[in-house]
Formats: C-alpha cells, structure tokens, sequence
C-alpha cells in the first residue's frame, strides 16, 4: 500500500543551538602560550634524562615519565618542515581558506614536530626537509594563532 | 627560602629540638645525615645519643653519619607533612636512603612529634578596604565623558553606605548615599569583596538576587571597566592562567513533516487543528501522525477550541538560572494545563499563563488564547493563554 500524504504545509524550521564552551589551557599550556604573546619566543620542555625536548609542552617525560613541567627551554622561531598536508576542503570552523598547507615543524631545539600552517609557499611546490620561521601574528588571541603561520627562510 | 606544600625545609629542622621526645630516645646513638637538592634545599646532620638531640647544618660532606637520606627538597617536605608516601617516594628513587630504611621508618615516628606547616593567616580584605581605594584605581582614560553617581549599600560585617561620583574625568568616593544616584546596588558587604576578589562572579550573584540593583542597570555593569583590578596589598601576582570562552553554534534544521506542517498552518489561520483517531476517537493536540494509545494512522483533522479550561497548574516562584548563559525567566511564571473546547476530556495541553492573571488562576477557569501580533505559522504564533474576562464577569 502506498501512503498517501498531503506535503503541501511541510516547511523546514532552520536553528542553531549555542553551546557556551570554556577550554582552559592548563597551567603549561598557559606558559607556553603567554610566551609566544608577550615575548614571541617558543618555549619546549626538556628531559634532562633522556634528552629529549618537547614541544608543546607536556608535564611528564614520554619515555621516562620523568617530571619535566619546570624544566623550560628556548627553541629557535625557525625549524624544518619535516611533514605536511595539504588540506583541500573548507569549513568554516577551520583556520584558513583551503588549499592551505599544514605542517608539522621540528623547530630548532626541538626533537618533537609542532603542528602549524605554513604560507609563503605554492602547496603544489612545497617539500619536506625544506626551512620554515614563525611569523607571530600582530593581533593576539591567547591561541597557539599567537604564531599566524610559518613561512620558507 | 622556597616554600613546598606551604612550609620549607629549613623551618622542619628548626622545629626538631621542639618535636624530640628524649624518654623515647633514652636507648639510641644514631647520626643522620639529611640531604635535599634543589632550592631551599641543603644539607643537615642530626645527632641523636642517650636522649640528646644535635642538628646542625653542614656545608661540606655529610660524615660520621651511620645513616643518610638524600632526596629534593619537594620530596622531603611532601614526605614530612605525610603529603607525599615515604615508600612510593622510595620505590620512584625520589628519595635514597644510604643504610637501613626500615629502621629509620620506625624510630622516627617514635622519637619525633609529627611536622606540622606553620599556620599561615589568612589576608582577610573587607568591603570597606576595597571601596576606600576605588579613587586610586579610578582610570580616567576609560571613563571618558561619563558623569554619574553610584550608590553602595553594602550590609553586614566591613559594610556601610558609600557614594562614587565620576564626572569630568575624575573620581571620588563619599560615605552615605548621594540623592539623586544613577544607580544604587545593595548587597552584603561580603558579597561585594567576592565580587572584587574574583573568589564571585558578577553575573551569577545578580541572577541569584544577591545584588539588588536600583536605577541604571546599563551603567551598574559599565562600573568595572571604569576601575584596574583591586589587588590585595602584599599579595604575590597570582600566575596568569589562560581560559577561553567560545560560544560554539550548530546549525540544525527541522522538517515538520505533514501532520505537524498542517498544525502551524492551522496556527497562522489562529486555528487549533487537532487529529482524532479512527478508533478511540480521541483528538490529538498537537497531532501526531499515529495514535499514540491505539498505534494506528490517524488522518481526520478537526478543529478545536479557541477556549478551554484549565485542569491545573504550576505556579513558579524560584528563578533557576539556566546553568549554560546564567539567564532567568522573569518569576514568578505560570504553566497552564488547557483542556481546548471540542478536545477530548485527557487531552489537556501545556500553555504558559499572561502573567498578570497568575493571582486570579483557579482550576477549571476558562482561558482564551493569546497570539502574536503576526501570525506566520511557527511555533511563536501563539504566545500563550489568558484569563477570559468575558467568561469571567458571568
């Protein structure tokens, strides 16, 4: 049996829902953030048992477990890019008109990558291996957008 | 010196002479060599022999210790203060001893009254303090072309009755309320120093009716800007902590489908179109595509009301603030349960009640609807219900 419907007064009703979010830093992330406002430096956190630094910055040690969360050190605003992505598709929760590149960073100093957007370059040309520099943003948002993009050297 | 859990090393030795109890003592002859890295670190040799107790500091090597502990400083004040176990702080070799562990384990509790941190005084602040020095905070910058006169009545301990004038530029505080004030708030004096603390939040003490605000409320929240923060004298800077607030939205949509599209045109017409089920006959309001009770499809629609009669209702006094935006309704509200004339006798419909007729709400009172100016078919066409004065006056 097929059903008979009357689709004359169906209408859509468009909403939105607002969701009042808060999304604290923590009290490294804080750090870390205010350095890049205030003194447009990136700051890692360094184990001193194995060596390794670490950027973001994170309170234990990934191998040794060791408490690293005072143990700040400068890194250079320059680094490779040793990865990336090109994202293609546009939202309008994401940072950037696509096509944007999307690296991951080993900043001087640093022995882990740091997500960003590099610009600067055709993502049609861009390569791993190739010198990239922060480019601090002029307007502060207390986001890791503190650091606008990267750029080649 | 560095402070650790609210006290530091240093101040734990310090204290030894007063914590050693020497009748339990009589029998021992031990030195311990204490050492803790680190800021307000250092090293320390305890002698304990037939009841006497030597601490002294040490600059070089600790000798002559039979025993020694070597930790941080963090550590050895957490384990002190019982903050921290002394066996997860061994097991993590946060803390080392050179020689017999469990005898030290056993004989310090014996021969030691427990640490406890010294008891810090609270900074208490007063409403008082804080209002008293609103005219040194005052920045002029921001308070550009502003005249008005705030009015503080602040009750209860540290409280009293101050006026704030702003004009040209400047700023002076005044004790007693000034006539006329733009704006008075009256809140408990301990209200007011959260508030300027931080330790309460504005907007959460309005809508809870702690600050009652007379006058312009547009101006008693344009206040703050018009003052830096008050910071409590001797404090350290507390560390900046970020915290970001995002409204986050997502979009929906929602299809009526046929049976609830047919009743928001009913409502542009200012018609109740209910549906009645073809096998217990009862109408629907709103209607639903399938009878809820027999689960068959129900087609007829029929038209009931406009009036009904209230069954019972709900009368809301208390103003629960929406705990996502901290808004509140305007109490008190009342929701209606409205029986709309033609319905069924169960079929009653909830309706938010005009709120001038909450005093005169009775059960089995009629009702008329209430409907907006512009009736567009959704869901805001019909307001709610009121009191029928025509019934009414029969």
């Amino acid at each position: 049996m097929t059903m008979q419907e009357d689709h004359k007064d169906c209408f859509v009703l468009e909403g939105k829902m607002a969701l009042p979010n808060q999304y604290f830093a923590g009290r490294l992330g804080s750090r870390f953030l205010i350095a890049i406002r205030d003194r447009k430096k990136i700051m890692g956190l360094k184990c001193n048992q194995c060596g390794k630094t670490f950027v973001p910055p994170r309170e234990y040690c990934e191998k040794c477990w060791t408490k690293i969360a005072d143990n700040w050190v400068e890194l250079g605003t320059e680094g490779e890019l040793v990865n990336f992505t090109v994202v293609r598709y546009g939202d309008r929760h994401l940072p950037k008109k696509p096509p944007y590149i999307l690296g991951q960073i080993r900043l001087d100093g640093a022995d882990t990558p740091l997500v960003h957007i590099v610009e600067g370059i055709d993502p049609r040309e861009v390569e791993s291996g190739i010198r990239v520099k922060a480019v601090f943003a002029a307007k502060t948002t207390n986001t890791i957008m503190d650091i606008d993009h990267f750029e080649p050297v | 010196m560095t402070e650790y859990f609210g006290t530091t090393v240093a101040d734990i030795f310090a204290t030894m002479p007063k914590r050693f109890k020497p009748e339990e003592a009589k029998e021992v002859d031990i030195a311990i060599g204490y050492e803790a890295t680190g800021e307000g670190g250092g090293k320390w040799k305890a002698t304990i022999k037939h009841g006497t107790l030597k601490v002294e500091t040490v600059d070089g090597d600790l000798t002559g210790c039979k025993t020694t502990i070597h930790t941080d400083a963090e550590t050895f004040v957490g384990v002190t203060l019982g903050k921290i176990g002394a066996l997860d702080a061994l097991s993590s070799q946060k803390l080392r001893v050179a020689g017999d562990p469990k005898f030290l384990m056993l004989l310090l509790p014996k021969i030691f009254t427990p640490y406890a941190a010294p008891e810090k005084k609270p900074v208490s602040v007063t409403a008082r303090d804080i209002i008293t020095t609103i005219a040194e905070r005052f920045r002029p910058e921001k308070a550009e072309g502003v005249a008005m006169t705030i009015g503080y009545d602040l009750t209860g301990e540290g409280g009293g009755r101050w006026t704030i004038v702003i004009r040209d530029g400047k700023c002076a505080v005044r004790g007693g309320l000034a006539d006329p004030l733009t704006v008075k708030m009256t809140m408990e004096a301990k209200t007011y120093a959260g508030m300027m603390l931080g330790t309460i939040e504005a907007v959460t003490a309005f809508t809870s009716g702690q600050v009652k605000i007379e006058g312009d409320m547009a101006a008693a929240g344009a206040t703050a800007k018009f003052f830096r923060k008050y910071v409590v004298p001797g404090a350290t800077e507390a560390e900046e902590l970020i915290s970001l607030r995002v409204t986050n939205a997502i979009e929906q949509r929602f299809a009526t489908g046929p049976v609830m599209g047919h009743w928001f045109a009913g409502l542009r017409e200012k018609k109740f179109l209910a549906n009645r089920c073809p096998k217990c006959g009862r109408t629907q309001i709103p209607p639903r595509e399938i009878c809820a009770w027999c689960r068959v499809r129900v087609h007829e629609f029929v038209e009931v009301g406009p009036k009904g009669v209230v069954t019972h209702f709900d009368i809301v006094y208390f103003a629960s603030p929406d705990p996502l935006t901290g808004a509140v309704r305007d109490t008190p509200y009342a929701t209606a349960y409205v029986v709309f004339d033609g319905s069924t006798e169960r079929e009653a419909v909830t309706m938010d009640l005009k709120k001038e007729d909450i005093p005169r709400l009775k059960e089995g009172a009629r009702v008329r609807p209430v409907w907006a100016e512009v009736t567009t078919g959704s869901s805001r066409d019909l307001i709610g219900v009121a009191l029928d004065e025509q019934e009414e006056s029969l």
